[in-house]
């Protein structure tokens, strides 16, 4: 069975591509607008990874990355976030919350998924 | 991968985000902005280059990384929004929207205002600035050509399974780099009690690893995980240094362990020997992993909208016209043959239709706002250019119109809006001295009256001098010296082509071309312009106008053999109309309920045949204020008329306004209401000046004729 990957952000084309990035390899994927949306998603389907962006409306990447690592079904999920931001403190910060990884936009496909192979398999 | 797909998706988001940041920019001008919208303002222009990017369009990102630093500026509060800076941002914002336009036509993006902008940019921003992020940054190193061997020491940190991170991941994702040799895990930190904890990580994995790789790319294998975790990964041939690094760390249960590993892959030479350890891959099958039920997936519930080209939908609606013109010759039909089961199922199909007409015509319906969307713009522009202060408000922006209206309205608006910030509102010193606030106001505000729409321009500026307009208009020779005005008819002359009372002629208005232009565009879509002015205080323009111009409810009418179709929203009431025992001519008004209601007779003004019968009805038609009672034979009642527009050569007809076919397919006028009343008013105000002035001679009156250019 295809892995499910949770992808979050705000901008419908960015989602646009990373689905198609990400269906192109194998993965099943959901979207979320925001972090709020992201987190109603989170209602015991099987989620493999979840892709966030940082700066979003509503709910910010790093309140979600906090409600994941809270959320009693899905605390151990790899939390990468994709970003177009680059300053570390940030990165530090998302790192001492729990994420696992940090992709800056633009990004290339297959650095994309390299990030996700190593933290789950296709 | 369909890139074109996503790009016409990335052409609309963007579109959507730069509207959201022009409407916080122009409200932000006046009040004070919010860290929430500080935040939105942001994350257009970064949304805008981290999309832009995944297209490979540079020069976008380029642009936006400046701006969206100078944003960054702005949000964190070392920058404060002032007037230079909005019009920075506004500048950027158009740029952008160029940028977009230039590649949504395939063009190729031309550097434009671009320079200037950055420049302007960089003298807001403070010296110290980040380039932009550039892919380069994550091109691979080169690859080593050859394979080599590694050995690899790795401490996953205790809490590596908390954070989503299964070591067991990384080791398959080392296999795909080259081949592990070897393999084996140290346990001695698992817990002999029952103090095992689940969720916490006690595995210590050494690996012989052979493969085309450097250091750096294997280091970057375990980059996610180095949190709390360590990793010695060395070359085979620094085997002794390895082996010391990896021996030192962890307790000496740990180290006793480790030791034992080397020493069964011979790597090591101890003094004892100890039992073998298995190379089997670590079980990762038992770690603990998501429990989930539900495997559904989710449905996008984003698709609330359907693009639908206008055509298809023009021609539904005729086709829902044709249909409805179908049911009501059915329905005649039905009634002539007297079949009452037949009728009956005709009056079921009529609601049907009906339902479907609402509906059909819903779909066409938009709310104004996206026309008022673009005034904040227009107003500071216009304002900037003048030099006046202005304040707009909105209301009413959810009205909803026929789109093919909406469309037509905004230049006639957008007139409108000119003028009244041009015209209507006066320079800061006059305000001052007529003791009004500094900055000026200008209103748009849309709602439904009645079965049309109501546009509201107003400002509260110096007002209209009637005066001033009728000394003008007869300078101008637009009427004679003596004419005598009622206050509407005044203003109404400012609607006449060459007529301009503005002094100084600017780049804006005043050229005395324009407002006919504007009630010209209103009377095409069958809408009216009333004027409501107060000199000091200010003047509002109202705009009336029909809901939809393709179906309408009609009320049927019948003069003699001909039927009319007046629409029903302009319908007050119908009566009989009095007869007066022992007066043989016509009454000219009627005193309905304590009111003067001049009475205009179809027969007459039309000219047809026939002599009235011995029973006349009036039917009681208002716009605006104005009502009149038509006096025709008999009510036919409601009917759901299929606008049909008259050929070009009964267009200059005043009094009627189209053509629709009944249910037996003959041909019924539809009267042009506005035309109808605006006569009968008119004709009232001669008659008074007639009574009023006995000298003149009685056959001075207006005669009665279709063509009424001469009222207008």
């Amino acid at each position: 069975m295809a892995k499910t990957i949770l992808v979050v952000d705000d901008s419908t084309s960015l989602r646009l591509v990373v689905k198609m990035t990400l269906e192109g390899a194998g993965y099943d994927v959901i979207e979320a607008a925001d972090g709020q949306q992201a987190l109603a998603l989170l209602d015991g389907r099987k989620i493999h990874l979840v892709l966030s962006d940082l700066n979003m409306p509503v709910m910010n990447g790093l309140s979600l990355l906090a409600q994941i690592k809270q959320h009693p079904d899905y605390r151990f999920t790899p939390v990468i976030m994709l970003t177009t931001e680059t300053a570390e403190h940030l990165q530090r910060q998302s790192q001492q919350s729990g994420s696992c990884a940090w992709v800056i936009k633009p990004f290339e496909p297959p650095q994309l998924l390299d990030a996700i192979a190593r933290l789950i398999l296709p | 991968m369909d890139l074109e797909l996503a790009m016409q998706s990335f052409l609309q988001e963007s579109a959507e985000l730069l509207e959201q940041m022009e409407s916080i920019l122009l409200d932000a001008e006046a009040d004070s902005i919010t860290a929430e919208q500080l935040g939105a303002l942001f994350r257009s222009m970064h949304t805008i280059k981290g999309s832009a990017g995944l297209f490979g369009l540079d020069e976008i990102v380029h642009f936006t990384h400046q701006a969206e630093n100078l944003l960054d500026q702005l949000r964190d509060g070392h920058l404060q929004l002032d007037a230079e800076l909005s019009g920075v941002l506004l500048r950027s914002h158009d740029h952008v929207k160029a940028q977009l336009a230039a590649v949504a036509a395939g063009q190729p993006i031309a550097p434009g205002e671009q320079d200037n902008i950055l420049a302007d940019i960089a003298a807001l921003l403070p010296p110290a600035d980040m380039p932009p992020p550039s892919a380069e940054a994550y091109a691979s190193s080169s690859e080593p050509a050859t394979d080599s061997e590694w050995l690899l020491s790795l401490r996953f940190g205790p809490d590596v399974l908390r954070n989503g991170m299964d070591p067991a991941s990384f080791v398959r994702y080392l296999a795909t780099l080259g081949q592990i040799q070897a393999i084996a895990s140290c346990c001695s930190s698992l817990p002999a009690d029952d103090s095992f904890d689940a969720e916490r990580n006690y595995l210590r994995l050494e690996v012989q690893f052979c493969g085309a790789v450097d250091g750096e790319q294997l280091a970057s294998v375990f980059a996610f995980a180095c949190e709390g975790s360590q990793f010695i990964i060395s070359p085979r041939t620094e085997l002794a240094s390895h082996l010391q690094q990896a021996l030192q760390a962890g307790d000496a249960a740990e180290q006793q362990s480790c030791r034992d590993i080397w020493q069964q892959w011979g790597l090591w030479q101890p003094l004892a020997d100890s039992a073998p350890l298995p190379t089997a891959s670590v079980a990762a099958d038992s770690l603990p992993t998501v429990a989930t039920t539900a495997d559904s997936k989710a449905r996008n519930s984003e698709s609330r909208f359907i693009k639908v080209e206008a055509g298809k939908l023009d021609s539904l609606i005729n086709l829902v016209g044709e249909l409805v013109i179908a049911g009501a010759a059915t329905n005649l039909l039905a009634r002539s043959h007297g079949n009452s089961p037949l009728l009956e199922s005709t009056v079921v199909m009529a609601g049907l239709i009906e339902q479907i007409r609402s509906h059909t015509l819903a779909m066409r319906m938009v709310p104004i706002g996206e026309t008022f969307s673009r005034f904040p713009r227009v107003v500071r522009d216009v304002g900037h250019e003048l030099g006046k202060s202005i304040k707009l408000e909105i209301s009413g922006a959810e009205t909803e119109l026929d789109k093919s209206m909406v469309d037509k309205l905004a230049d006639p608006l957008t007139h409108l809006v000119r003028n009244a910030i041009d015209h209507g509102i006066e320079d800061v010193q006059q305000r001052r001295a007529a003791g009004k606030p500094e900055q000026g106001h200008v209103w748009l505000n849309a709602y439904h009256e009645s079965g049309s729409v109501v546009i509201e321009v107003a400002d509260d500026g110096g007002g209209l001098d009637p005066q001033r307009i009728l000394a003008k208009a007869i300078q101008r020779g637009i009427i004679s010296s003596d004419a005598m005005l009622g206050e509407q008819d005044i203003y109404r002359l400012i609607f006449a082509a060459g007529f301009s009372t503005a002094e100084r002629i600017s780049n804006l208005s005043g050229r005395g071309v324009g407002l006919d232009v504007v009630q010209k565009n209103i009377e095409t879509l069958r809408g009216t312009v009333e004027i409501d002015s107060e000199i000091g205080l200010g003047t509002t323009f109202r705009l009336r106008l029909p809901l939809t111009l393709a179906i309408i409810d009609g009320f049927l009418v019948e003069v003699g053999s001909s039927t009319f179709v007046i629409p029903l929203e302009t319908v007050v009431e119908c009566m009989e109309l009095p007869a007066r025992p022992g007066c043989t001519d016509m009454p000219e008004r009627l005193q309905l309920r304590g009111e003067i209601l001049p009475l205009l007779y179809l027969r007459q003004f039309l000219e047809l045949d026939g002599q009235a019968g011995r029973r006349q009805n009036v039917v009681v038609i208002q716009t605006g204020a104005s009502r009149v009672g038509l006096v025709v034979d008999a009510l036919q009642g409601e009917f759901q008329t299929v606008i049909k527009p008259l050929g070009s050569l009964f267009r200059h007809l005043k009094a009627i306004s189209g053509s629709t076919i009944l249910g037996n397919g003959a041909v019924a006028l539809i009267l042009d209401v506005l035309a109808l009343i605006q006569h009968a008013t008119q004709q009232e105000a001669g008659r008074y000046t007639l009574e009023q002035d006995p000298y003149q001679p009685a056959g001075n009156r207006q005669p009665h004729n279709n063509d009424m250019s001469s009222g207008k």
